[in-house]
């Protein structure tokens, strides 16, 4: 983590959003508890080192829905995102509360573009057999993994067979509670290098 | 190296995406057909672990995609993809060999929980058959032999490199001799009275290769019923050879790393450091800076394999060299075999003077040994050299798959059974090769 010292210097949730690397960003659209859009924000600039900021892009995401099935497609809210974009945006994560799917599969948690720039989590399907004590500190951590998790693709990061590793598929909400909040070593180094390869990439072609 | 490869037989095209995006995310290798014939034609030139089709396309149907994929490989996982209104459709299908049905939308566990379930065995039964395959390996060292100039140049550079104690990447095509090479350069160094450690990454299945290199401690998973040292500690105070380097996965090649930096390592489930006392030299036909481009293998490790390299020169380009290797083999299998064989006739001589040597000094070697086994005269001829009979070798009504068994076998026995060689030379993967052995029912000599 030493390497990332520099980057953890600049982070900070909120201001400086134009000066140093590229950031992360957090997009809530619509109603989305502060409490749980700052989690994701912690967790996210803790697994990647980067510096994450909030920012909303988009008020709503009625273009997705599908009207038959009465879920929101992710694909789509994904190539949404990654049209707008602003500039020095390293990848951006999406958080949103509707039940999201792709066309083959009944639900997803989430979704992301490999090796793209946009992912996108919903605490939709985390909600459930919550009980309304813990409830909003149980889901914030869910929703950290899923989005840390979904974060991972667009850096390139597959499955991982680990099963306590962020990058783990979780079938079920248990298999969410069950994992850390943290990359195994495998997939550490191999974000390690994506992050290396980006930071190359963006000296070679400076925007 | 790249995982399961899975095959999305289906005409919509956004169910072909969106599953081929989850599927590759999930780590697999996914390629798309969008109709059956498409399908059919890919599967010739490929083949893939898992297939999912759609029962309900315009043209060639899933069901008939099902039927001429179990009749050429039966090996192949067919999941059957419906709708509701196809269910009955589905249950035909797994009477007809598919392995399952998933109703649209599938349930991501469902999906999850199936192709792992696929994956799991699939990998099982190919680690029966690579035990096997270690149990009848034979080793078979010989000294290197050569008066070209280019061979002359490599036992000079042999001599030069073996004292030090860098790691080496030896390149060049299979059979070129290798493994002779790093055997010599160990022969050589301050390391010859320690073991030399051979260990071929092409043939040892993924999931088994962690505990085959690092060992495990008793416990570490549910098969480790004792403590196992693996090749890295048996090679402690010698050379750990390892061959066929290009070929080991991502996360192998991570560990790899780590031990080369750090010089210590650990036993699955252990805690206790070992340290790694051992020289590397690894070996590759596979030009691994393009493997890098693609990123497939990893340039820091490749850094720390390249210290020194050399390539082995191909029989081609030392033809010169072909009398001599073919008098020291003649001698040797005519020993071995209580055989009367003392010479070659010039005709064949020649016809080994013209021909190419794909296969390199291997091949000649087993060309050798074959022609003392098959010749009836004191002298091999030509026609007991197989490249020169290989068009008469079956006869002319022989169907197709009787030639391509015979092939096979041939190149797998010339090749000692190495898998991942042999897949290379023919042209396929290793998993259409294992189908293929386990189709005819392939085995090792002896
Ligand atoms: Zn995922
Ligand atoms: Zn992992």
């Amino acid at each position: 983590m030493d390497k990332t010292a520099s980057f953890e210097d600049a982070a900070d949730l909120g201001g400086r959003s134009s000066a140093g690397a590229d950031a992360i960003l957090v997009s809530p659209i619509g109603p989305i508890d502060s409490v749980l859009s700052e989690a994701v924000c912690r967790e996210v600039q803790r697994i990647f080192g980067a510096r994450v900021r909030q920012e909303p892009l988009l008020s709503s995401v009625e273009f997705a829905l599908d009207l038959e099935r009465r879920q929101y497609h992710s694909t789509r809210i994904l190539e949404h995102l990654a049209k707008r974009v602003p500039p020095s945006t390293l990848k951006i994560i999406g958080i949103v509360s509707v039940d999201l799917f792709i066309p083959i599969l009944t639900h997803v948690y989430g979704e992301a573009q490999l090796g793209g720039i946009a992912a996108v989590v919903s605490t939709f399907r985390l909600l459930e057999p919550l009980g309304p004590v813990k409830a909003k500190a149980d889901l914030a951590s869910r929703l950290g993994k899923e989005a840390a998790h979904e974060l991972g693709h667009t850096f390139k990061l597959r499955h991982c067979p680990n099963p306590t590793c962020i990058m783990h598929y979780c079938r079920s909400l248990r298999d969410v509670d069950m994992k850390s909040l943290k990359l195994c070593p495998y997939c550490r180094v191999l974000l390690e290098d994506e992050k290396k390869r980006l930071a190359k990439q963006k000296l070679r072609q400076p925007q | 190296m790249s995982g399961t490869q899975i095959l999305i037989v289906d005409d919509e095209r956004i169910m072909r995406d969106s599953l081929a995006g989850w599927l590759i995310r999930d780590g697999h290798a996914v390629e798309t057909a969008v109709s059956g014939e498409e399908a059919l034609e890919i599967i010739k030139k490929k083949r893939f672990d898992i297939l999912l089709v759609d029962i309900r396309m315009e043209g060639i149907s899933g069901l008939e995609v099902l039927r001429q994929v179990t009749e050429s490989d039966p090996d192949v996982a067919v999941i059957m993809i419906t709708a509701y209104g196809s269910i009955s459709t589905a249950i035909e299908a797994m009477k007809n060999g598919a392995r399952d049905y998933l109703l649209k939308p599938f349930d991501p566990e469902e999906l999850g929980v199936l192709i792992e379930k696929i994956v799991d065995e699939q990998a099982r039964s190919r680690e029966t058959l690579f035990l096997k395959e270690a149990y009848e390996e034979r080793t078979r060292f010989e000294s290197m032999i050569g008066q070209s100039r280019s061979m002359q140049s490599v036992f000079d550079f042999i001599r030069d490199i073996a004292p030090s104690e860098a790691t080496i990447l030896i390149t060049g095509e299979t059979g070129t001799g290798k493994g002779l090479a790093a055997k010599a350069i160990h022969s050589q160094s301050p390391r010859c009275d320690g073991p030399f450690v051979v260990v071929n990454c092409g043939a040892i299945p993924e999931h088994l290769m962690e505990s085959e290199l690092f060992g495990h401690q008793k416990g570490a998973f549910t098969d480790a019923k004792e403590t196992k040292k693996g090749r890295l500690e048996l090679a402690h105070g010698g050379t750990l050879f390892l061959d066929e380097i290009g070929e080991i996965g991502m996360r192998m090649q991570i560990d790899l790393l780590r031990v080369l930096e750090d010089r210590v390592f650990y036993r699955v489930g252990g805690t206790q450091p070992i340290e790694a006392d051992f020289r590397v030299i690894t070996a590759t036909n596979r030009d691994l800076e393009e493997a890098i481009a693609k990123e497939a293998f990893r340039e820091d490790l490749f850094y720390r394999l390249n210290v020194i390299s050399f390539a082995m020169p191909p029989l081609r380009e030392r033809k010169e060299d072909i009398p001599l290797l073919v008098e020291h083999f003649l001698h040797r299998f005519s020993r071995e075999t209580n055989r009367p064989v003392d010479g070659i006739s010039r005709e064949a001589l020649d016809e080994m003077m013209l021909y190419d040597w794909p296969g390199n000094v291997r091949e000649l070697q087993n060309a050798v040994e074959r022609a003392v086994v098959v010749g009836k005269k004191r002298k091999i001829q030509p026609e007991d050299l197989p490249f020169c009979l290989a068009p008469a070798g079956l006869p002319t009504g022989s169907a197709l798959k009787d030639v391509e068994k015979a092939h096979i076998a041939r190149v797998l026995n010339e090749n000692q059974w190495n898998v991942a060689r042999t897949a290379r030379i023919l042209e396929i993967d290793r998993s259409t090769l294992y189908t293929k052995i386990r189709k005819y029912n392939l085995e090792p000599p002896e």
